[in-house]
C-alpha cells in the first residue's frame, strides 16, 4: 500500500532524512517511533504530500507521489497532532466543510457525519461551537474530520496527546474498529503502550534513518536483548559514570542517574553488577529488573528515552 | 507594573521585522506629505498650472495675447478648439480653458469689455483659485492696461466730439502716458468665469469624500485577508487544507472570493448610506455603480491577497497595511487633492487603486459619463488590470512561501 524508497530531505545544512525506506502492507497498523528530531514529522509531511523530498520515491495506494499528487491526497486522511478545527463553527459545520473538500456528495456526506458523530459519542453536541468542547472532544472531532472521505490510509500524528481517559479509550475503540475494517494506519506516538497495543509492525527512526523495523517480537529479539537491570544512584558524578561504562562495557547505557545494563542472563549478571558498583564506590538508591519492552528496545538502539 | 512593561518591551524587540516596520512606517508618510506640501508658499515654487487656450478671434491681438500667456512660467498651455476644450473638461481630462471669443481685437481697440471667459470643472474649485490669481494679474498686465487706456480715450472722444484733432491727439497722449507705467490692480471682473457642471445635483466634494473614503476603508478591510491566513496558520487549519486535494491556488482564491464579496457589500452599503444621508444621487447610474463596485472590489481584494501571500506575522500585516494604504490613499487623492503634489507624485498616483476608483466615481456622478464612454471604461479597465497583476503576483508568492506560511 505504501512504498517508500530511499527518501532524502535536507533543510539548509540539516539533513533531516538520509535515505529512509520502508513498505507498509494494506490493512497494516504501522507505528513510527523516534525521539524528537529523528525525522518522523518530515517523513509524514512527505507522505501526506505537503513537503517535496530531495530524492527518493513514494507510492501511495498505487499513485506515484511525484506524478499523481491528487490521487495520493484522495487516498489518505491525516490527523495532525495539533487540533485543526474552526473554533467558531459547530462540529457539524466543521465536518461538513472538511468532508466537502474531497468531493463527497452532500447527502452521503451528511449521512457519514451523522454516523461518525455517533461513533465518537458527540451526536448530541453536533450544533455546538468547537470552542465549547473539551480538549478530548476536540481531538475526537479532529480525527472524525479525517475519516469522512473514507481514506484507504490514515496518518495519525500523536492523536491522543493531552486528553482525558474517556476520550482516549473512545479513540482506541475507533482505531481498533478501523483496523478490523482493513484500514491501513500509520501511527506516530510517544506512548509505548499504544504502540505495543495496536501496531502490527513498528519502525524506529533516529537521526534521519530507520534503524530498526519489524514486529514487536522481532524488535525485542534485536541483538539478543531480553532483560535489563536498571540501577539508580543517589549521585552519579561524571567521573564515576565514565568508570562504570569503562568497566561494564557496551551492554551498559547511562541516562541521568540511572544505569541500564542489558543482559541475556540476569541471574548471573545481577550480583556481578552490584559488586562492580560497590567497588567503584557508587551509592545505589534502587535496583530494578526490567523486562524487555519497546521502551528498552528503543533506549538500547538510540540511547535516548522516547519522551526526551 | 514595570516588570510587565519590561517583558513587553523585550517581546517587542525580539520581533525585529515588526520593530523596523513600527519605526520606519511613518518616515515614508512624512516624506510624502513633506514633498506634497513642503514646496507650497516658497517663492521659487514654479509648478506649472495646466490651461487650455481657445482662440476664436484669430487676430494679431489674440495671437499676441496667446504668445504672452505661453511665455509665463506658471502656465502650461494646450491650444485647441472650444468644442474640444468643453469635451476635455467634461470628461475630466482638463481642469480649465481660457476662451478668447470672437471680437477680442475689436473690443480691445474700442475699449469695450474684453470677451474673455474661463470655463472650468466645478469640481476643481481649489485649483481654479490658484489659476485665477495667476491669470488675473497677468491679463491685467498684458491687456488690461491697454483696454482701460482705450476705454478712457473712447470716452473722452465721445464726450468731446467737436474738439480740434491736434488738441485731441495731445489729450490722447496724456491719457496714454498715464497708463504707460502699466500695472494697476488686478481686475477679476475682466475675466468671466463659467463653471461647467454636468451634474449640478451632486456636489463634487461629496463624490470626492464618499469615493475617497470608501476606497481607503476598503483597502484597510481587505488587508485583513493577510491576518486571516495567519490565523489559519496559527490554528493549524492551513496545513490541514494543504493535505486535501484543494491545492494552494484554490485556497488563496477562496480567500479572495470571500474578500471580494465582503468588499462589494461594504461599498454598496457606503454608497447607499451616502445616498440616504447626504443625497448623493446614485440612482442616476445604477449599472455604472455596480460596475465600479465590482472593479474596485477586485482591485482592492487583489491588494489584500498580495499582502497575504508573503506576510509572516500579524505585526507585519499591521505595519505594511498602514504604510501602503496611507501612501496609496494620499497619492491617489483620497486624502488631499493630487494637484498640490509635485508632478512626479501625480504620475505615481496612476499606480494607486484610489486614483482610478475616485476618477471612475467622478465619471459617473460628476461628469455623468455613460458606461460606454471610453474614458469611464479606461478607469474600469485599469482597476481590473491592477487586480489581475496583484492576483498573479500573489499566487506566485504564495506557492513559493507556502511551506513557510503553513
Amino acid at each position: 500500500m505504501i512504498h517508500v524508497h530511499n527518501l532524502v530531505k535536507s533543510y539548509g545544512d540539516v539533513q533531516a532524512l538520509k535515505g529512509v525506506s520502508f513498505d507498509i502492507q494494506e490493512g497494516e497498523f504501522f507505528g513510527l517511533l523516534g525521539p524528537n528530531g529523528a525525522g518522523k514529522t518530515t517523513t509524514i509531511s512527505i507522505l501526506s504530500t505537503i513537503v517535496k523530498p530531495d530524492a527518493g520515491s513514494v507510492r501511495i495506494a498505487g499513485h506515484d507521489l511525484t506524478t499523481d499528487q491528487e490521487g495520493c491526497k484522495r487516498s489518505i486522511g491525516v490527523v495532525t497532532q495539533e487540533i485543526a478545527l474552526y473554533n467558531k463553527l459547530s462540529a457539524w459545520d466543521n465536518l461538513l466543510f472538511w468532508g466537502s473538500l474531497y468531493n463527497v456528495p452532500t447527502a452521503e456526506l451528511k449521512e457519514r457525519i451523522t454516523e461518525t458523530l455517533t461513533l465518537f459519542g458527540l451526536a448530541d453536541r453536533k450544533n455546538d461551537a468547537i470552542e465549547t468542547y473539551s480538549g478530548g472532544m476536540k481531538r475526537r472531532i479532529n480525527i472524525a474530520s479525517a475519516l469522512l472521505h473514507r481514506p484507504k490510509i490514515l496518518f495519525m500524528d500523536e492523536p491522543t496527546v493531552g486528553i482525558d481517559p474517556q476520550s482516549r479509550n473512545l479513540i482506541f475503540e475507533v482505531l481498533e474498529k478501523l483496523h478490523k475494517e482493513g484500514m491501513t494506519i500509520v501511527y506516530t506516538t510517544h506512548y509505548m503502550e499504544e504502540a505495543e497495543r495496536f501496531c502490527d509492525r513498528i519502525g524506529i527512526m533516529d537521526k534521519g534513518q530507520i534503524i530498526a523495523q519489524g514486529t514487536l517480537a522481532e524488535l525485542k529479539n534485536t541483538g539478543g536483548i531480553r532483560e535489563s537491570i536498571a540501577v539508580t544512584f543517589n549521585t552519579l558524578p561524571e567521573v564515576l559514570a565514565g568508570k562504570l561504562i569503562e568497566v561494564l562495557g557496551e551492554a551498559c547505557k547511562i541516562t541521568g542517574q540511572t544505569l541500564h545494563y542489558y543482559t541475556a542472563n540476569i541471574q548471573a549478571d545481577l550480583s556481578k553488577l552490584i559488586l562492580r558498583c560497590g567497588e567503584l564506590g557508587a551509592d545505589i538508591a534502587q535496583i530494578e529488573i526490567q523486562k524487555v519492552n519497546l521502551e528498552t528496545v528503543f533506549l538500547s538502539l538510540t540511547g535516548k528515552q522516547l519522551r526526551d | 507594573m514595570i516588570k510587565i512593561a519590561i517583558k513587553d518591551l523585550k517581546l517587542f524587540m525580539a520581533e525585529k521585522r515588526s520593530m523596523i516596520l513600527t519605526f520606519i512606517v511613518p518616515i515614508p508618510l512624512i516624506t510624502l506629505f513633506s514633498l506634497a506640501f513642503g514646496g507650497m508658499g516658497k517663492s521659487n515654487d514654479v509648478r506649472k498650472l495646466p490651461l487650455v487656450l481657445c482662440d476664436e478671434d484669430h487676430t494679431s491681438a489674440s495671437r499676441h495675447l496667446v504668445a504672452q500667456l505661453d511665455s509665463l512660467s506658471a502656465l502650461k498651455l494646450y491650444i485647441t478648439s472650444t468644442d474640444t476644450a468643453n469635451s476635455l473638461i467634461g470628461k475630466g481630462k482638463e481642469d480649465a480653458a481660457l476662451v478668447l471669443h470672437k471680437g477680442f481685437k475689436d473690443s480691445l481697440e474700442q475699449g469695450r469689455n474684453l470677451p474673455l471667459e474661463l470655463r472650468y470643472d466645478q469640481a476643481k474649485e481649489i485649483q481654479m483659485g490658484m489659476l485665477m490669481s495667476v491669470l488675473s494679474g497677468n491679463l491685467m498686465r498684458f491687456v488690461g492696461t491697454h483696454s482701460l487706456e482705450r476705454k478712457a480715450i473712447v470716452r473722452f472722444d465721445r464726450q468731446n466730439p467737436g474738439m480740434d484733432s491736434a488738441m485731441k491727439a495731445g489729450v490722447h497722449q496724456m491719457i496714454s502716458s498715464n497708463f504707460s507705467g502699466g500695472g494697476g490692480s488686478p481686475n477679476e471682473a475682466m475675466l468671466k468665469a463659467t463653471p461647467l457642471a454636468a451634474q449640478p445635483e451632486n456636489s463634487p466634494g461629496l463624490v470626492q469624500a464618499v469615493a475617497g473614503t470608501a476606497v481607503m476603508m476598503l483597502l484597510f478591510s481587505v488587508a485583513g485577508l493577510g491576518a486571516s491566513l495567519l490565523q489559519e496558520k496559527e490554528e493549524g487549519t492551513l496545513r490541514k487544507l494543504l493535505f486535501s486535494p484543494l491545492g494552494a491556488t484554490n485556497i488563496l482564491f477562496g480567500k479572495m472570493l470571500s474578500a471580494n464579496i465582503i468588499a462589494m457589500v461594504q461599498l454598496a452599503i457606503m454608497f447607499t448610506f451616502s445616498w440616504l444621508a447626504f443625497g448623493l444621487n446614485i440612482k442616476q447610474n445604477i449599472p455604472g455603480l455596480l460596475i465600479m463596485i465590482v472593479a474596485t472590489a477586485f482591485a482592492c481584494s487583489g491588494f489584500g491577497i498580495f499582502l497575504a501571500s508573503f506576510v509572516k506575522t500579524r505585526a507585519q500585516v499591521q505595519g505594511l497595511t498602514t504604510l501602503i494604504v496611507l501612501t496609496m490613499s494620499a497619492i491617489g487623492g483620497s486624502m488631499m487633492p493630487s494637484f498640490v503634489m509635485p508632478l512626479w507624485m501625480q504620475k505615481m498616483a496612476l499606480f494607486s487603486v484610489n486614483y482610478w476608483s475616485i476618477q471612475g466615481f467622478y465619471d459617473l456622478y460628476w461628469r455623468v459619463l455613460p458606461i460606454t464612454d471610453p474614458v469611464f471604461l479606461s478607469r474600469v479597465g485599469m482597476l481590473f488590470a491592477i487586480g489581475l497583476v496583484l492576483n498573479i503576483a500573489a499566487v506566485r508568492m504564495f506557492k513559493k512561501n507556502i511551506l513557510n506560511i503553513a
